[in-house]
């Protein structure tokens, strides 16, 4: 069965970016998110078995939603998705429970390797 | 505004650029305007914040725009709707992040704001400093880069 994958990332053209990787290579995304707050209500939805989440967002950045899934759902399995240059934030996101990061721009495979890992597929 | 933060946008937009369009720009000549003004049709607006501050501006045709959100869709002759403004939007968002990478390997550490696209030429955008420009010639036309960066006041009294 394939993996449940909620994509949050407040720039449409990203979302779209890797949510064809992720098509692609079977994954299952049930949803998506343009911001940290969005993040959270679709997580509860949707208990997906992995997040893809931009750092940098409008309204809630993705270390709060990071932060507010973990402390509902501390099995969640968040991939933080950032431009190079956040360092300080990855490393604040790690600190909150998330699994792996992934810098922008990326190339597919190594979308698919950090999911894969995550997920343990 | 000191020379050598510019350097750290010119290397992150030849990095940004060389995976997202494959190709390799050639830099162009540097020059200082006291006044900072969108002077192509296209301009990606990002702040920088932390240790350095201030505003990095990418300006380009239309066209250029076009060619490059094509490229990024892994589209040909992609329309100018929201997606293509998205990942025009995304450019900035990397070729910013490339740069504060880089500005943090020097010492300088910071963080960016989204980035803001602006449509028309002869907007004037307030710096705090004044700004150096450099064009990069790239295969779909030339990008524009502008950058008024300044050290904090924590971070001058430092020096």
């Amino acid at each position: 069965m394939a993996k449940r994958v909620l994509i949050v990332d407040d720039a449409m053209f990203m979302r779209a970016a890797v949510k064809r990787i992720l098509d692609q290579a079977g994954f299952d995304i049930v949803g998506e998110a343009e911001n940290g707050q969005v993040a959270v209500i679709k997580y509860n939805e949707l208990q997906p078995d992995a997040v893809l989440m931009d750092i940098t967002m409008p309204e809630m950045d993705g270390i709060c939603a990071c932060r507010c899934i973990l402390k509902a759902y501390p099995n969640a399995k968040i991939i933080m998705c950032t431009a190079l240059g956040q360092q300080n934030m990855v490393v604040e996101a790690l600190q909150a429970g998330a699994k792996d990061y992934i810098i922008k721009p990326f190339q597919p495979d190594r979308v698919v390797e950090g999911l894969t890992k995550v997920l343990g597929a | 505004m000191r020379i050598e933060f510019l350097d750290p946008f010119v290397k992150g937009a030849f990095a940004v650029l060389s995976q997202v369009i494959a190709d390799t720009p050639e830099r162009g000549a540097l020059a200082i305007r006291s006044n900072t003004f969108t002077s192509q049709q296209v301009t990606i607006m990002a702040g920088v914040n932390g240790d350095v501050e201030g505003t990095a501006l990418y300006g380009m045709s239309l066209i250029t725009a076009q060619k490059i959100a094509s490229a990024m869709m892994c589209t040909e002759g992609a329309q100018m709707d929201d997606m293509a403004w998205s990942a025009i939007s995304e450019l900035g968002n990397m070729i910013t992040g490339n740069a504060t990478r880089l500005l943090y390997d020097a010492g300088f550490e910071s963080d960016i704001t989204p980035p803001t696209v602006l449509r028309g030429s002869n907007i004037e955008i307030s710096t705090k400093s004044p700004t150096l420009v450099v064009p990069i010639n790239t295969k779909f036309g030339q990008i524009e880069i502008n950058v008024a960066i300044a050290e904090t006041c924590k971070m001058a009294k430092a020096a």
